[in-house]
């Protein structure tokens, strides 16, 4: 039978909560975020990053984009004094939430804990920005 | 301890590498750049650029009398087997040193040493027997003495330049992985500044002020139109070809040259070198192959003519309609011309060693469609179409390694010659865009008034 010690370290939970329903958002709204850290199991965290931000997704190599960066030190601000956290910034208009056939665009917010040590965990949770539907190949009329 | 893996996550196909032996690699690959400049740079100022420094600073002067003058000659085993001579001038000299007289062989700069032995007597015999001249000697070890001063220019731009580079590359390189150790990957984006300047490779195209991702469309709206307000710049596929052959030709062909010089010296001589024959006639078919290519090629592009395409409004927008002329030069007859808008994504990605770039149309819609155009040196061909953007399009989007690109493409298919395609980039922003107040049209020219008489 495998002990806790056996088992390496915990894994915790980040539970996000965005203001809007589906995660649907407008160029320029504000994106509102509640979260709830779980399961650190005594593990001291040393430091906590907020961010949203894009990436792209397909065939080419990933490129990022941060629109908004938090770096949280105070200890008076994390667990285990405090487990949870919230943080908001208006949206930029661009670049829009996107689905193409080799090039995708997805924005994401993600809350990434530095525990005592090397180790880190982030937890990300993708939105949607704008309204542009998925690319289907049938859509096209030549 | 465990050490870290090798591959981390996999992605489609590929797997990407761990990033803790990325990161060790690079710091290895650059700390190595950086001592072995400042190695080499190390020998180089001590064996080159401090003696003459010396000798320019610290060397006392004394008049002295040449008494005798030969060569020194050094012989070097380079490479091992055979054997390097060079030569330099020597001097016999009587000076006067804190009062005492000195005889000694005077030591030039190792920039005297030459290979050319006729050379070096050229030089030596500028010196007279007899002759009374300035010296200068080392006050440390007064039997070191110089006739000549002065600074080899190329050996300090040598020794300023080779390690120079080795240490600017190796010195970045490590600064750059030191500012990312320990740093998420949010926070590297995020830390402006230093980046660009020390990776400017990795920095995507400049973006629209406000519009994040979205390319900058100035270099598209800097030529007016004869009749709408902007004429677009081309893309033309066919004339990057045309450059390739054209350079693969003069390349190919200057390899040709100089092996046909060397075979007609051989038989000039009377000798034939049936090897060197062998080889020149395969180059020479592959030579005049590529000066045919080009030929054709070229002749292709002036025979078909230019094409114009004008734009009432640019950067485009969501939703709206805009005006295009259509304007194709040339001669001859073109059974089909076809003018239509199109959405392409590019992807850049890495496979082993090398770098590939993959291009999808993945939406196109055709604009018009024209049969049996003919068009006149004097007369050009000219057609207006309307264009809409759809409501719900995705704007043009454009990163480090990937793009979503908008683009006006004009498709010919003449009657003599092949299919040809030429593509005019556009710019379409989001939908809620702002966009900025456009720049006044500059007044319709004579040209304009002509072109738009001769509109059929």
């Amino acid at each position: 039978m495998n002990t806790a010690a056996d088992r390496g370290p915990a894994m915790p939970r980040v539970e996000v909560q965005f203001d809007r329903p589906h995660r649907q958002h407008e160029p320029r709204d504000q994106v509102a975020v509640r979260y709830r850290i779980e399961g650190c199991d005594g593990e001291r965290i040393r430091a906590i990053e907020h961010s949203v931000l894009w990436y792209t997704e397909g065939k080419g190599e990933e490129d990022l984009g941060v629109h908004f960066f938090q770096r949280i030190t105070d200890r008076a601000m994390m667990p285990p004094a405090l487990s949870t956290g919230a943080f908001s910034t208006p949206l930029p208009q661009s670049p829009l939430s996107y689905e193409g056939r080799i090039v995708k665009v997805r924005w994401c917010v993600r809350v990434r804990l530095f525990f005592d040590g090397s180790r880190d965990f982030v937890s990300e949770h993708v939105f949607v920005l704008g309204r542009i539907p998925p690319v289907r190949l049938s859509e096209s009329r030549a | 301890m465990r050490l870290p893996r090798f591959f981390a996550k996999k992605r489609g196909h590929r797997r990407t590498g761990s990033r803790d032996w990325g990161v060790f690699g690079d710091g290895l690959f650059h700390g190595t750049l950086l001592v072995a400049g400042l190695c080499f740079g190390a020998i180089l100022v001590s064996g080159v650029a401090a003696p003459e420094w010396r000798i320019n600073h610290e060397f006392r002067e004394s008049k002295g009398m040449i008494l005798a003058k030969g060569l020194a000659r050094t012989t070097v085993a380079d490479p091992p087997g055979t054997v390097t001579t060079s030569w330099r001038p020597c001097l016999r000299v009587r000076y006067l040193t804190d009062g005492t007289l000195r005889e000694s062989w005077s030591h030039g700069p190792s920039a005297d040493n030459t290979p050319d032995r006729e050379a070096a007597l050229r030089r030596l015999a500028e010196w007279k027997l007899g002759e009374e001249t300035a010296c200068w000697y080392d006050p440390s070890a007064p039997e070191t003495v110089v006739l000549q001063r002065g600074y080899s220019w190329w050996l300090w731009l040598l020794s300023l330049l080779l390690p120079g580079a080795l240490v600017l590359i190796g010195g970045t390189g490590l600064v750059r992985g030191l500012r990312a150790w320990g740093k998420s990957e949010e926070h590297r984006a995020a830390s402006v500044g230093l980046s660009e300047l020390l990776d400017p490779l990795a920095q995507p195209a400049q973006a629209a002020p406000g519009y994040p991702a979205v390319p900058v469309w100035d270099d598209l709206v800097n030529s007016p139109g004869t009749i709408l307000r902007y004429r677009l710049p081309i893309e033309s596929p066919e004339s990057w070809t045309m450059v390739g052959f054209g350079l693969f030709a003069v390349l190919w062909n200057a390899v040709v040259v100089v092996l046909a010089v060397g075979a007609g010296l051989d038989l000039l001589g009377g000798r034939i070198d049936w090897w060197l024959f062998a080889l020149l006639v395969p180059f020479l078919g592959v030579g005049i192959g590529g000066g045919v290519l080009f030929a054709r090629s070229l002749v292709f592009a002036t025979a078909v003519g230019p094409t114009q395409l004008e734009i009432s409004d640019h950067p485009m927008l969501p939703g709206r309609r805009y005006d295009v002329l259509l304007a194709q030069g040339g001669t001859g007859t073109i059974r089909s011309l076809t003018l239509s808008l199109e959405l392409e994504e590019q992807a850049t990605f890495r496979q082993g060693t090398d770098t590939r770039t993959e291009h999808v149309v993945v939406w196109k819609q055709l604009v018009a469609d024209f049969h049996d155009v003919s068009a006149e040196p004097h007369s050009r061909f000219e057609a207006r179409a309307v264009v809409e953007v759809p409501e719900n399009a995705m704007h043009s989007f454009t990163s480090a390694h990937n793009a979503v690109r908008w683009r006006l493409v004009v498709r010919g298919t003449p009657e003599r010659w092949p299919v040809f395609s030429r593509i005019f980039p556009v710019v379409v922003f989001p939908p809620s865009a702002e966009l900025p107040v456009p720049p006044p049209r500059p007044p319709a020219s004579r040209d304009a008034l002509r072109s738009t008489e001769v509109t059929r």
